[in-house]
């Protein structure tokens, strides 16, 4: 039996070695055009590759558009010929950084460089070196799909069945560790261990069902409807990380007596999960979903203190959500599976259309790679005899954008691969090449050299390796039927990477530097700048109208607050423990978790601003919230110029002390209040908004205490 | 005394002595940083990545002159 990475290796070589041969059958030039095709889209299953592969092709015919466009209007002008490129490939990139298509615009920026700067240099032939770009890619995307189709089809329907179910089985046993929880039944790591798990499964799920829908005609027949069930896929996430959060506050009260059906409530929501995972696999759900609400016992709860109420308050909010949810995502199963119609009733929420927020990441990798495609254009005009001048600016850029989108990976991690790529395909070109005189004898070479590169470096974490070996390989033997074999041309091809690599390495200092540790702190910086904006903006009339670029501003901070702890978390394992001193790196790891509560919290807090609120309270409470809000502002100022002068003690004191505050005047008001001023919606409101600023004091307070626990001043030190 | 350091043969094929100093003394300055790190006296530099540059030049003049053979 053939192991699958035997099976995929093959196939890439059998496509690598079919594209060249074509190629070099109809006497095209440059027939490693073809095989860059082949070797970049390889996927694993034949739904994907596809996927990739009409990106790609589509890619190149944009790209080539806008690479006759700036021909057409800087013919004769070298200056603004390679301001409009960079300004274009900049915009490349900020669009390859975002949520969706983002190889295609790689590739309409690698497509654009290429033919923009072979034909600028030579632009009598433009023309037909766009063509011939485009002829090739088609070559070696037909040719990998051709292969992929035909020889071990790989489906992609039975590992996205297989995830779906495994995603079922994970959100109902998540629910069920979250619930003992919740109740005080269990520890985190549990629910820890099955959130990563649901994380996974979701990403998996997400990535596949692009694929399936190519490559299965059951699953394109109803994608509307599985888009839908991604879509409530994710805001089942949402709900449970909410409603997580929030289980601090509901320690030491016994809910069952707080929450009479709570009982019932987790026995339907847990019917609901097994039978969406029982119609996954093909079977009748065993009933129909149950209507259910959380009714609290009024008579206990009067013995609780008004933050335990708006704890529990927040609690049943979120618990409602996901009994709203889960129904939801039953409904749209059971029409996935031809037993009901309901989810059709449904529709995907229209995305957001409020105008353009710049996202600050983005932006700085279009900063970086305009200043790789500039400093490689500014020495092939002022150092002479660079090699292969067109080449290495192409390459520059090609690589550049790969670089600049996933900065945490350090320029000097490419020296190793590229370097034994280089040697590997010179020694091929050098001392093996020269002795053949067919494609007979090419043909097998190809193949294995393609198929020893796939096999050595299968693994996805080692898909750079795979990806500089095979380019590497068609740059060096450059083969042609007028096949050539001269030294100076290899050693041309190294001099070529090694320059590429010393730009990459100077793009990471100039024009800004790049330094996980500084980085680190800058982002720290600005998700509190962020909450400190957001806070600010709480003072706002609520009847008032604020202005377009409030609105705007308002915007830009809100996703920087959602995104940043994300962000972080990805620079977590690029700090260099040399900087932590005597602080253990997981405590690093557990500042960014409490930054993303901090954050939940923020984004509860906000959500339950915009709930009206009974007069009377707004008018009687509004100097004890705006003492809370000052507070807060505040801390999280001092926090944006110092992310690390968050002193425990002092914030537990001072926030303590005005939520206390807080709470003896909420008990005075109430007292006073009459049944026709406070009634139970302007409850459920209130305790929202009650619970809000409780959870978001207690996230500030645990993120202090984790942060003055690190080693600031040595992480500040300087280092090369 | 000649002062012009004389071409590398490695295998035939003639390298600049200048290419063999630089890469020299950027191993050499690299080494060098790896150690200041070490010992945190990397701390009293306001611009590491300039002092990178400036050890790796001077590293390299020091090689070029002195090392590599006239």
């Amino acid at each position: 039996m053939l192991s699958f990475r035997f099976k995929e290796s093959f196939k890439t070589a059998l496509a690598m070695t079919t594209a060249y041969g074509i190629a070099l059958a109809m006497d095209w030039e440059k027939p490693y055009w073809a095989a860059f095709a082949v070797a970049f889209i390889g996927l694993a299953t034949v739904g994907q590759s596809l996927n990739k592969g009409a990106m790609r092709m589509l890619g190149t015919l944009l790209g080539g558009l806008m690479a006759f466009v700036i021909l057409a209007l800087f013919p004769q002008d070298r200056w603004g010929f390679i301001l409009a490129l960079s300004l274009v490939f900049a915009f490349c990139t900020y669009m390859r950084m975002g949520d969706s298509h983002q190889y295609f615009w790689q590739v309409v920026g690698v497509a654009l460089a290429i033919i923009a700067l072979s034909a600028g240099f030579d632009p009598v032939n433009a023309f037909d070196i766009a063509v011939l770009r485009a002829q090739e890619t088609a070559l070696g995307i037909l040719v990998y799909s051709l292969v992929t189709v035909l020889v071990w089809p790989s489906r992609t329907e039975p590992e996205f069945n297989a995830t779906v179910d495994s995603l079922a089985s994970t959100q109902l046993r998540l629910f069920q560790a979250y619930m003992m929880e919740m109740r005080g039944q269990g520890g985190t790591e549990q629910g820890d261990a099955l959130h990563a798990e649901a994380m996974q499964n979701q990403s998996q799920f997400s990535l596949l069902l692009d694929a399936a829908v190519t490559d299965s005609f059951e699953v394109w027949e109803v994608r509307r409807q599985w888009r839908l069930y991604r879509a409530k896929v994710e805001e089942f996430a949402w709900a449970m990380a909410s409603w997580r959060d929030g289980f601090s506050g509901l320690q030491g009260l016994d809910l069952d007596a707080l929450l009479p059906n709570l009982r019932d409530f987790d026995e339907e929501i847990q019917a609901r999960l097994a039978d969406i995972g029982r119609m996954q696999t093909g079977q009748s759900p065993s009933r129909q979903p149950q209507d259910v609400v959380l009714r609290p016992d009024t008579g206990q709860i009067d013995g609780l203190s008004h933050f335990q109420v708006a704890a529990l308050t927040a609690a049943r909010t979120q618990l409602q959500a996901l009994a709203r949810v889960t129904r939801s995502l039953f409904e749209i199963a059971s029409e996935l599976h031809g037993l009901g119609r309901a989810a059709s009733e449904q529709r995907e929420e229209p995305r957001s259309t409020h105008g353009f927020v710049p996202d600050p990441e983005r932006l700085t990798a279009s900063v970086r790679v305009m200043a790789i495609l500039w400093m490689a254009y500014l020495a092939g005009v002022y150092i002479p005899d660079i090699p292969n001048l067109v080449g290495f600016i192409i390459m520059s850029g090609s690589i550049g954008i790969t670089f600049v989108s996933m900065p945490q990976i350090s320029a000097s991690i490419l020296l190793l691969p590229l370097s034994v790529s280089l040697l590997f395909a010179g020694f091929v070109y050098l001392l093996i090449m020269p002795s053949m005189s067919s494609y007979f004898e090419l043909g097998p070479l190809i193949f294995l050299v393609t198929f020893a590169i796939c096999y050595l470096f299968f693994n996805p974490r080692q898909v750079i390796s795979r990806q500089a070996g095979l380019s590497v390989f068609a740059v060096v033997t450059g083969i042609t039927n007028e096949q050539q074999y001269d030294f100076v041309s290899f050693a041309d091809s190294t001099s070529m990477v090694m320059l590429v690599l010393l730009i990459l390495v100077i793009v990471t200092y100039f024009p800004i530097w790049i330094h996980p540790r500084k980085v680190f702190v800058q982002l720290l910086a600005r998700f509190f700048r962020s909450a400190e904006y957001l806070l600010s903006t709480m003072r706002w009339d609520p009847d008032g109208t604020p202005t377009r670029v409030d609105l705007w501003r308002k915007r830009f901070h809100t996703r920087e607050l959602a995104t940043l702890p994300g962000k972080l978390g990805t620079w977590v394992h690029t700090i260099d423990p040399g900087i932590l001193g005597h602080t253990p790196p997981q405590q690093v790891q557990t500042l960014v978790n409490h930054l993303q509560a901090l954050s939940y919290r923020m984004q509860a807090l906000l959500e339950a601003r915009t709930k009206p609120q009974a007069d009377f309270l707004v008018q009687e409470l509004l100097s004890d919230v705006r003492a809370w809000r000052l507070l807060a502002q505040r801390a999280c100022g001092q926090l944006s110029h110092d992310p690390a002068s968050g002193r425990h003690a002092t914030f537990r004191s001072e926030l303590d002390r005005v939520l206390n505050h807080l709470e003896a005047r909420v008990e005075e008001v109430l007292n006073r209040a009459t049944g026709a001023q406070f009634s139970e919606m302007d409850g459920e409101h209130f305790y929202g908004l009650l619970g809000a600023y409780r959870s978001v004091s207690e996230a500030l307070v645990d993120y202090a205490g984790t942060a003055s626990a690190i080693d600031w001043a040595r992480w500040r030190e300087s280092r090369f | 005394m000649q002062l012009i350091p004389s071409e590398f043969v490695i295998g035939g094929v003639y390298f600049p002595p200048l290419l063999i100093a630089s890469f020299l003394g950027v191993v050499a300055a690299w080494l060098t940083t790896q150690l200041l790190n070490r010992y945190r006296l990397s701390r009293f530099f306001a611009y590491p990545p300039l002092v990178l540059l400036a050890i790796a030049v001077i590293y390299t003049v020091f090689i070029g002159t002195f090392i590599i053979p006239a």
